[in-house]
């Protein structure tokens, strides 16, 4: 079940252009790497035609430039406030003694603007998924339907998966920003499911492009209940796999450039699925001394 | 074991080399045997460091072996002593700027000693810059002095800035090596002896505290921390080797600095003494900070790692009180 939702990870990356039309047009030129024009002219059904070419968007006039400007210089100042301050913009003393942190929390639209939600849709699939506030603006409803029916276009075995993945941080002048979590040793996620399982990925830096697929990822067993969970997931479980296979070479993940994480549903379950999620945080369990959990032994054993 | 002997092999061809292409040789002989060490542990930060590596190395070999050619097409000889034609001048210059990690070229410095091993690192910061320091001495008197002191002044004030806030271990030594890197070539141009003290000196430090490092596996911020439970005396000697590396005065880091300002003084570049000496306050700052939070502050928490129960090797603590 987990291994048929990796594999479907193979189409999850080549839609990835639907999702930058919900970025702001700065971004745009930065992030456009429109995977499913750079590997063939064949669009996929789920995918929209695009109407207007990239260089068609840009929009010139003088004003707004200025105020873009004014805007990144902005952030410049802060940045460098930020970096005179210590590690991660808080003091040293703060970094040195913190033992949890919350990275995202969903109390507005704008914190919801901060994910984008992707589905099989990409590849002609029939799924659909929907992201809201939930009750009170308290929490963050991840819901829809799953529809494993394969899209026919001859090369799809499996289908039907629906994910929410967070946006990458971006820093002033549109320069890639990273989470550095290397103080903390899992995940805590509090969160309120249906019972199916969840997927959580994790996306680190790729200073180049063969690493770009690179993904850690593990399992989140929700249960049904009415109450709220709240799972550790410690990083020392996260295994590596890229496009969706799990690659033979496993290694535990470097914590200090983070760059996004995602949550995943496929387990070839027809149906309603929900997840409601409180807050996403980082935990430095103390207890937890584990290193990595797979392949411990040594791989090259001198003789 | 190979691989040290043919990093040893390169570095005895580059120095006792007065030809360009003996040098070029043992340079790229270096470069290619340092490239497996880095990427030993097949991770992929790790291999994202050995192509930054190679790829920044085999340009600057590429510039100067290009320096030397113009060189000896205008001059008509190859001895690395007379150089010179003013561009190749300037191309050398820039060349071992690359290849030592100065300012604007310090760019793949920090990422790729933070993909790689801490001993391998420790070659990359140490051993990797002999060989490229002794070319400059080589040529010291026809390097552009302007290019120099200025790429010596914005590595020193790059090195102290950008590691201000470094939760990395290796990158904040990698930030180190560049500010010292800018102590040695600010002088080399004036009196090249004291630039080999510097690099002698820097050297000894930067492997103690390397080795110290290794032997407690710290590779963040939040393990060094709790390294005082381990191994205190370590912990303290540490402490005092930062401290020598930021050039604080009882302590041997303090010597070349104090011959270095006052060589420039003697050359009437005392406004060049006061911008450098400043700037290397900022690099006190984070050295401080470093000991603050191993010795100075006893945080109660404790390890999580495993390895940190048994040290590693023999840790040799008698060379952090030189």
């Amino acid at each position: 079940m987990a291994l048929a939702a990796t594999l479907l990870h193979n189409a999850y990356f080549c839609g990835r252009c639907c999702r930058h039309k919900a970025l702001q047009p700065l971004l745009g030129p930065l992030l456009s790497d429109s995977l499913s024009k750079s590997y063939s002219s064949y669009r996929r059904p789920g995918s929209q035609p695009e109407k207007k070419t990239t260089w068609q968007n840009v929009d010139l006039s003088f004003k707004k430039s200025i105020e873009v400007l004014k805007t990144q210089l902005g952030m410049l100042k802060k940045e460098t406030e930020d970096h005179l301050a210590g590690p991660e913009g808080q003091s040293l003393t703060h970094y040195m003694l913190e033992q949890t942190r919350v990275v995202w929390e969903f109390r507005s639209q704008e914190d919801l603007n901060k994910w984008v939600i992707s589905s099989d849709v990409e590849i002609g699939g029939k799924s659909e998924v929907y992201l809201k506030l939930g009750r009170n603006n308290q929490t963050a409803l991840l819901y829809g339907t799953l529809n494993t029916e394969v899209p026919r276009d001859g090369e799809t075995k499996y289908s039907g998966y629906c994910s929410m993945r967070a946006k990458p941080l971006v820093g002033s002048f549109a320069r890639k920003k990273y989470y550095d979590w290397s103080n903390f040793n899992s995940l805590y996620l509090r969160v309120r499911g249906d019972g199916r399982p969840w997927m959580v990925n994790i996306y680190t830096d790729p200073y180049f492009s063969h690493q770009k697929d690179d993904l850690y990822n593990y399992f989140m067993f929700t249960r049904g209940g009415p109450y709220w969970e709240e799972i550790k997931i410690p990083f020392s479980k996260f295994f590596l796999s890229s496009r969706g296979r799990v690659q033979d070479d496993q290694h535990p993940i470097w914590l200090d450039k983070i760059s996004t994480v995602g949550f995943t549903i496929g387990d070839k379950v027809n149906g309603p699925f929900q997840l409601e999620i409180d807050f996403i945080g980082l935990l430095n369990d103390r207890a937890h001394t584990e290193e990595f959990a797979y392949e411990t032994y040594e791989k090259n054993p001198p003789l | 074991f190979i691989l040290m002997l043919s990093l040893t092999l390169g570095t005895m061809i580059t120095i006792t080399s007065n030809h360009w292409v003996t040098a070029w040789a043992g340079l790229e002989i270096n470069t290619l045997a340092i490239i497996p060490l880095i990427s030993k542990s097949h991770h992929p930060r790790a291999i994202e460091a050995a192509t930054k590596y190679f790829l920044t190395q085999a340009t600057a070999s590429a510039l100067m072996l290009f320096s030397s050619m113009t060189n000896a097409w205008s001059s008509g000889q190859w001895d690395i002593t007379q150089l010179t034609n003013p561009p190749s001048c300037l191309l050398l210059t820039a060349a071992i700027a690359i290849k030592l990690g100065l300012t604007p070229f310090h760019f793949w410095f920090p990422e790729v000693l933070q993909g790689s091993s801490l001993t391998t690192a420790l070659l990359l910061s140490t051993a990797m810059k002999f060989p490229p320091t002794t070319i400059l001495l080589l040529t010291s008197h026809s390097l552009n002095p302007t290019l120099l002191s200025t790429m010596a002044i914005m590595s020193i004030a790059l090195g102290g800035w950008m590691g201000l806030n470094q939760t990395q271990t290796r990158k904040i030594l990698a930030f180190s090596s560049i500010s010292h890197l800018g102590w040695m070539t600010i002088i080399i141009t004036y009196n090249p002896k004291l630039t080999l003290l510097t690099f002698y000196l820097y050297s000894l430090m930067t492997t103690s505290i390397f080795l110290s490092m290794n032997s407690t596996n710290t590779l963040k911020l939040s393990t060094l921390m709790t390294s005082w439970t381990k191994a205190p005396m370590l912990n303290t000697t540490l402490m005092l080797t930062l401290l020598s590396l930021a050039g604080l005065p009882p302590l041997t880091g303090f010597l070349p600095k104090w011959l270095i300002i006052q060589e420039l003084t003697k050359q009437e570049m005392t406004t060049t003494a006061t911008i450098i000496s400043m700037l290397s306050l900022l690099g006190l700052f984070f050295y401080l900070r470093l000991t603050y939070c191993s010795t100075i502050t006893l945080p109660p928490n404790s390890p999580n790692k495993m390895k940190q129960w048994s040290i590693k090797k023999p840790v040799n603590t008698l060379t952090p009180t030189l």
